[in-house]
């Protein structure tokens, strides 16, 4: 391409925010979270539990009501998938740094993954099936950041 | 289904950071379009266009392009998806009978937005988005782990599927300079750094600007405005469950229950056979695999074990596919028309001989959560 | 090709200025639940395909229809995204019909849903944003963006109704009362219906007119509210139609055409140069929807209509325009109250978009509603019996008009 020179440019920053309504059922999983408690809900056809709660079954097409079909679940999993990367990406931009691996953990009792860091393991020691536990941050917020990752039982 | 024809196509050459306005990008497609096919504005029943704002960075970002893509004044709409996904619009447009000549295009230009960081607002914002540990980057390593794992296909078949698309890509003049690379070993795909392991840098298709359009048209009309209109004999689109944890990311149900769909349609009983060339959008190499197991190319975790080259027994992304370049809503829409080249004769130096019947594929959404498959056959 | 397409049923969640109590994804599954409580012999698992679209800038959210895929019922369904500014739900509503239309096989029930969550957002920004292309020009010149956020005004959706306002007013000369009096007659329309926002049965012209101007002529009591909800559809054929409700609203005609530009500003957008009381857009569309569905004379066939009006002036404007009224004419037909609920052609019994404006969804309510009322199952069901109706969009960036024809017997012209 041939070279064009700029004419004008303007660079500046718009800030737009956005705070997302999370509805009554995530609402009280995160109620949970702040006390340190994962707690997920069961369709009531096929009996699938679903980490974090949510209001329909995806598969069964069914309502979970919401106040009922709450299990408590342990703070411990399985390790079903992990990769390890060095790119980071936020609401502005990505950068590329030191690697880090996350892992997709199904937590015992439940029928899905939830996505986390693997903490204090080295990549190559991630296996998959291997079993995990969280580990929380101290103080918590009842938002996601409250589990810090999984570390190795 | 009855018989809609493809009567014309452009698609701009890919740049990673093209010197363009965007508006002059658009206009050149669709403009591009009309004129192989020798039609004019006023032949124009209606544009389907596909764009994002957030790749635009603008709110409502299509309505403004009305007017460069032959929409002004006409009866249009737009998707907000992948470029294939405007076809089907276009095609049920043109299949209800209220319009013989549907212009379809779509593109976008990364050269002006952080991809990765725009791909990040798909993601569920009251769970997963605030920690961004799903984004589009993780879930490229979840995915290929899941298929090896599953089925032990080696990180070296992988990168031949990128070795391939990347030679194969050289050999198309539109495709991206960067990934024109003719002389590509496994060795060069495997060493060319972490992305998500074990995805390689070499292993992803290259967001890169770019737009492209196709004309529709009903058979009647096809047949009057060029001889060779290309058909569209069967559809199939379909959207997999949105978490990761929910799949079976060692597969792509979507894309098995679309190409079900379209299959059906186009009574296609037997695709290994049948077909003689596939177009399909992959985002990673091994995606390509997988999809051309779910399309019954092979058994589950043999997709490796298909000759796919240009020669081959049936031959996968000989243009290069969108390893040679993926301009965001154009790719599956480049898919599509790259296809249909195949079908009239004019892939130059990557034709497959005798080509009859092809697939072509779009997908939007992480580890392709919606796919859309189109089996299209020569006249 | 093609066949006859029906509406079988439509929903609507409830509408409020914040719906803190749900998520977007649950928001939508409030208006497909109602949707399908209206058509009780539909349940999730019979919906063949779906469409889904809403204003994407508001939310923050991109393409959210992959989110929210459960929520919908739409696991390993075939599904469309399609957005178009202010007039999204009226093109998913379209999309919903072509979806039928085209005669996939084994695509024969459709679900369109059309939603905005607008308070998770910065609503001025998305709308600014818009405009900010020919904005930022003004940054060029050395104003600093936020002195300009109050001339964004001057180039978003009321800085142009106000421009179609001074010269609709100028050509019919009529008076600030009339205006008023359009916004009176849709919010004491808003209180009888269920799902609406601004629900105010007392309303009165000098209340109206005792508020202060946002842009001349439009006052704060004009103008319409910002709010949350969603609108689901449900589309089918001819046959399905008969065994889902007791009288299926057929599609006869459907358009969406615009006279947008690539700048803001030129062809009547807010120009000076062009009148943008001119609409060609709403006149084509008409043109298109009407003749595919057999309607010669619009003002004698069209019981009812649903008009897209976010602010009064264009409820008079849009009659016109799209065939209801004679040029010039709809302030003395409001007046006179041809377009009041037991009028001769009333207009916008829910409220219409002046009493709510999600804006996603409120292109879609307008043939929804429209919908109900021929079906006789309208929130505000009018008395006189509605065979036929419209319901219209205005949005795209500013001159795109979609429009439904609907009647309760199937009467689309072939080609």
């Amino acid at each position: 391409m041939s070279e064009e020179k700029v004419i004008v440019a303007n660079k500046g920053l718009i800030r737009a925010d956005f705070a997302f309504w999370v509805g009554q059922y995530l609402d009280k999983f995160y109620n949970g979270l702040e006390n340190k408690k994962i707690r997920g809900n069961k369709c009531p056809k096929c009996g699938d539990v679903f980490v974090p709660p949510r209001k329909i079954c995806g598969k069964c097409n069914v309502v979970i009501p919401l106040e009922e079909n709450w299990v408590d679940l342990p703070e411990t999993g399985t390790i079903m998938n992990f990769t390890t990367t060095p790119y980071r990406v936020n609401d502005r931009s990505s950068r590329k740094t030191k690697d880090w691996t996350i892992g997709m953990i199904q937590i015992d009792g439940s029928n899905t993954s939830i996505i986390y860091r693997l903490l204090n393991m080295e990549p190559e020691d991630v296996k998959i099936g291997m079993k995990v536990k969280i580990e929380w941050n101290e103080s918590t917020k009842g938002d996601p950041s409250d589990i810090k990752g999984f570390t190795k039982v | 289904m009855q018989k809609v024809g493809i009567v014309g196509y452009y698609q701009v050459k890919l740049y990673s950071d093209a010197n363009y306005g965007h508006y002059e990008m658009i206009f050149e497609a669709s403009r591009g379009a009309l004129d192989k096919a020798g039609l004019k504005k006023k032949d124009i029943s209606t544009v389907i266009s596909c764009t994002n704002d957030y790749y635009d960075g603008r709110t409502i970002s299509n309505c403004f392009t009305v007017e460069v893509g032959g929409g002004y004044m006409a009866d249009e709409s737009k998707v907000e998806m992948d470029g294939a996904h405007a076809v089907l619009y276009g095609l049920m447009r043109v299949l209800s009978g209220n319009h013989n000549l549907a212009v379809v295009w779509g593109g976008s230009m990364p050269s002006c937005y952080p991809y990765h960081t725009v791909r990040l607002y798909e993601t569920d914002p009251t769970w997963e988005r605030s920690l961004a540990y799903v984004n589009d980057i993780t879930s490229a390593g979840f995915q290929m782990r899941a298929y090896m794992e599953k089925y032990g296909v080696t990180v070296e078949e992988i990168a031949k599927v990128a070795v391939k698309n990347k030679k194969n890509a050289a050999k198309n003049p539109l495709a991206l300079k960067e990934a024109q690379l003719a002389n590509l070993t496994v060795k060069d795909v495997l060493d060319s750094g972490k992305y998500a392991d074990p995805v390689t840098e070499l292993m992803v298709a290259p967001p890169c600007d770019g737009v492209a359009a196709l004309l529709l048209a009903p058979e009647k009309q096809a047949l009057k405005i060029t001889d060779k209109p290309v058909w569209i004999t069967g559809v199939g689109y379909n959207q997999d469950a949105y978490y990761l944890g929910d799949r079976d990311l060692s597969g792509c149900k979507s894309m098995n229950l679309a190409a079900k769909m379209a299959y059906n349609a186009a009574g296609i009983t037997d695709p290994y056979s049948e077909i003689d060339v596939a177009e399909l959008f992959e985002s990673y190499a091994h995606e390509e695999l997988i999809f051309a197991e779910e399309l019954g190319f092979a058994d589950k975790g043999k997709g490796a074990e298909i000759n796919s080259a240009i020669n081959g027994d049936l031959a996968i992304n000989p243009s290069g596919g969108a390893l040679g370049g993926n301009p965001p809503c154009a790719t599956g829409l480049i898919r599509v028309i790259e296809a249909v080249k195949q079908l009239t004769g004019e892939a130059g130096q990557y034709q497959v001989k005798g080509a009859k019947k092809a697939v072509a594929s779009g997908q939007i959404g992480m580890c392709a959560q919606n796919n859309i498959l189109y089996v299209l056959e020569a006249n | 090709m093609g066949r006859q397409v029906a509406i079988a049923s439509a929903g609507f969640s409830e509408h409020a200025s914040k719906r803190s109590d749900v998520s977007m994804p649950e928001l939508v599954s409030e208006a497909i639940e109602d949707c399908l409580k209206n058509a009780p012999s539909v349940e999730l698992g019979d919906i063949d395909a779906f469409v889904n679209g809403n204003m994407p800038a508001f939310e923050g959210s991109n393409i959210p229809e992959l989110w929210m895929t459960d929520w919908m019922g739409a696991r390993n369904k075939p599904l469309l995204r399609v957005t178009t500014g202010g007039t999204t739900g009226g093109t998913v509503a379209i999309s919903g019909y072509y979806t039928v239309a085209a005669g996939l096989p084994g695509v024969d029930t459709v679900l369109a849903v059309a939603f905005e969550q607008q308070s998770q957002g910065d609503t001025s920004v998305g709308l600014a944003s818009v405009a900010y292309g020919e904005i930022s020009i003004l940054n060029t010149l050395g104003i600093p963006y936020d002195q300009i956020s109050r001339l964004l005004s001057a180039g978003a959706a009321i800085g142009v109704a106000a421009y179609q306002a001074t010269t609709y007013m100028n050509k019919t000369k009529i008076k600030e009362e009339d205006l008023a009096r359009v916004v009176v007659q849709n919010r004491r329309n808003a209180a009888k219906t269920w799902w609406a926002h601004l629900k105010m049965p007392n309303l009165t012209i000098e209340e109206v007119l005792d508020t202060p101007y946002v842009q001349y002529p439009l006052r704060y009591g004009m103008v319409c509210p910002a709010s949350d909800g969603a609108c689901a559809m449900l589309f089918t054929t001819e046959e399905k139609a008969k065994n889902m409700c007791d009288i299926p609203v057929y599609v006869n005609g459907v358009a969406s055409v615009a006279n947008e530009s690539a700048v803001l500003g030129y062809d009547g957008s807010g120009s000076a140069q062009v009148d943008p009381s001119m609409q060609l857009g709403a006149i084509r569309s008409s043109e298109l929807a009407y003749k595919q569905a057999g309607i010669s004379f619009p003002r004698k066939e069209i019981d009812y209509a649903e008009v897209y009006a976010p602010f009064p002036n264009q409820q008079l404007l849009w009659t016109e325009k799209l065939g209801l009224f004679e040029e010039g004419t709809a302030p003395a037909m409001h007046e006179a109250g041809v377009t009041d609920f037991n009028g001769e052609l009333p207009v916008n019994c829910s409220g219409g978009v002046n009493a709510t404006n999600a804006i996603g969804a409120s292109a879609m309510e307008r043939p929804a509603e429209a919908a109900l009322q021929i079906m006789g199952k309208a929130s505000n069901q009018v008395p006189k019996t509605v065979h036929t109706a419209i319901g219209s969009g205005w949005g795209g960036s500013l001159n795109l008009i979609t429009l439904m024809a609907m009647s309760d017997q199937p009467k689309r012209q072939w080609r």
